[in-house]
């Protein structure tokens, strides 16, 4: 493994710093969490991720100051296999699974995780986003045999929701070019509701076709409404919508109530317009990728075989730079961005931006020969 | 290296005269080609200027500045007042979040943003290739 390690200031993108950390091998330092904060050091969601990573890894060496303020990660190596994790409610699984999309294709054994916690809540992508655009992602990756699987719904703030994911293991990443996103055939959704009245899933899916019946007749939008033992602990409902293009593009938007007892409650009706209104923005913005998953695609890119791939962008997320960045620091991959203006009569929204790299030559060391 | 040289010279004289005579043909038709590189590099500085530079955007160092009052602040001569900072260390210590919501920039309620989008669909205009 690479003997050299890196240095960090502050908890920003800790998790793009483990992550690329446990794929590279190199050590990585964190210091200053929250140093000058009321509250100083790691919180309690961050703790909980680092177990996450060391369940899913074999002799990785963590280090944490009595004051959690600093941090020293050695990776080991990927081992995959099946795993279970109580996730912390301060975050919810999405947060962890981001994470672990990253990871899972280059572990040792393939991954059986059951996450516990809370599956949508404002702040993180949820699990139905991930799986509505992340995961046909990685099939075009060649990851194929993914599942990921809502066993029971719980909302922020209480969780008491489950996650199963499952996902193969690869040696290496097939070759992609992900240049043209293709026309949108048709929008897809699902608007859900747990302990609050089931009505509600319905009043969210006619908004948000009011809005978008006026660019294409052809969408359905699933509501599912979990009951007893699979409600979890807190009320809520939310929806999520994609919109899937000819050439296999997926591009998504999401609204989550308020958790409870956390700000103003809004009413389904202004929620599936506005969901609605994120979609046709993530249209706008474009490209083959949608900015959710922005971060994942260019990893993804990165850990290939060394040709050239490319992939259209919409504009760069604030994350995605910083994920540009840590690729830089990591894995020295600089990409090449062309920007690219639409031209005057076409009516396909805003600027895009052409991605291209040759990949790192990366393969997974820990697969095992059969 | 001395024949090729004569060589070259010999070429670039003829090619020299070959133009001076083809321009005096044609005076003014061929105008176009004066000047090319010059144009070619003004064009070139006109796209870098358009074009927001996301290279040194993403790749590009930052100046950072570490005179966020970090002294003078001092109480007795003793203490620090120590205060969570606005900028740098703000966002060093920021929320780890892949979320990229909307800025508001763009008003979904009006016509011309739809209009904007529609050839996204596969009921919008298509290109005379598909």
């Amino acid at each position: 493994m690479a003997s050299q390690g890196l240095n960090y200031d502050g908890c920003n993108f800790f998790r793009q710093r483990l992550v690329l950390s446990t794929l590279s091998g190199k050590r990585v330092k964190i210091t200053n969490i929250r140093s000058k904060d009321d509250n100083p050091g790691l919180r309690d969601f961050e703790a909980s991720f680092i177990r996450l990573l060391d369940k899913v890894t074999n002799g990785t060496r963590i280090e944490i100051n009595q004051t959690g303020t600093v941090l020293f990660y050695q990776p080991g190596l990927l081992i995959g296999g099946e795993v279970e994790h109580d996730c912390n409610t301060q975050r919810s699984v999405g947060f962890y699974l981001e994470a672990l999309l990253m990871l899972a294709p280059f572990m040792k054994m393939p991954l059986k995780a059951v996450l516990r916690g809370v599956t949508n809540d404002p702040t993180d992508p949820s699990v139905d986003q991930l799986k509505y655009s992340a995961v046909p992602l990685m099939r075009k990756f060649g990851i194929d045999g993914l599942e990921l699987k809502i066993v029971k719904r719980g909302m922020a703030p209480g969780g008491g929701g489950e996650v199963l994911f499952t996902c193969p293991v690869r040696k290496t990443l097939v070759s992609v070019n992900l240049t043209d996103p293709g026309k949108i055939k048709r929008i897809r959704g699902i608007a859900y509701s747990v302990r609050v009245s089931p009505q509600m899933a319905n009043r969210l899916v006619d908004s948000a076709r009011g809005i978008l019946n006026k660019f294409i007749p052809d969408i359905y939008i699933y509501t599912d409404h979990m009951k007893g033992d699979k409600s979890g602990k807190s009320p809520g409902f939310g929806l999520t919508l994609v919109a899937e293009t000819l050439n296999g593009t997926f591009l998504s938007a999401e609204q989550v109530s308020t958790p409870q007892g956390q700000g103003e409650p809004v009413l389904p009706e202004d929620m599936g317009r506005n969901c609605a209104k994120h979609l046709l923005e993530e249209i706008y913005r474009g490209g083959s990728i949608d900015s959710a998953n922005q971060s994942l695609a260019l990893l993804y890119m990165t850990l290939r075989q060394q040709d050239v791939c490319k992939a259209l962008l919409g504009p760069l997320s604030p994350y995605t730079i910083e994920m540009l960045r840590h690729l830089r620091d990591f894995f020295q991959m600089v990409f090449k961005m062309e920007p690219q203006k639409p031209s005057d009569d076409e009516r396909k929204g805003g600027d895009k931006v052409m991605m291209t790299c040759v990949g790192a030559g990366f393969t997974n060391i820990s697969k095992s020969l059969k | 290296p001395d024949k090729e040289e004569n060589k070259s010279n010999a070429l670039s004289k003829m090619e020299d005269d070959e133009s001076a005579e083809f321009c005096s043909e044609s005076e003014g038709a061929l105008r176009w080609k004066e000047g090319l590189q010059q144009k070619a590099s003004e064009a070139f500085l006109r796209q870098q200027r358009s074009t927001p530079n996301l290279r040194k955007l993403v790749y590009g160092t930052v100046a950072e500045d570490d005179s966020d009052g970090e002294d003078g602040e001092e109480l007795g001569g003793l203490f620090r007042v120590s205060r969570p900072e606005k900028g740098k260390k703000h966002r060093a210590d920021g929320m780890d979040c892949s979320r990229f919501d909307p800025d508001g920039a763009h008003d979904w309620e009006l016509e011309e943003m739809f209009d904007s989008i529609r050839d996204c669909f596969v009921t919008g205009k298509w290109e005379d290739d598909q």
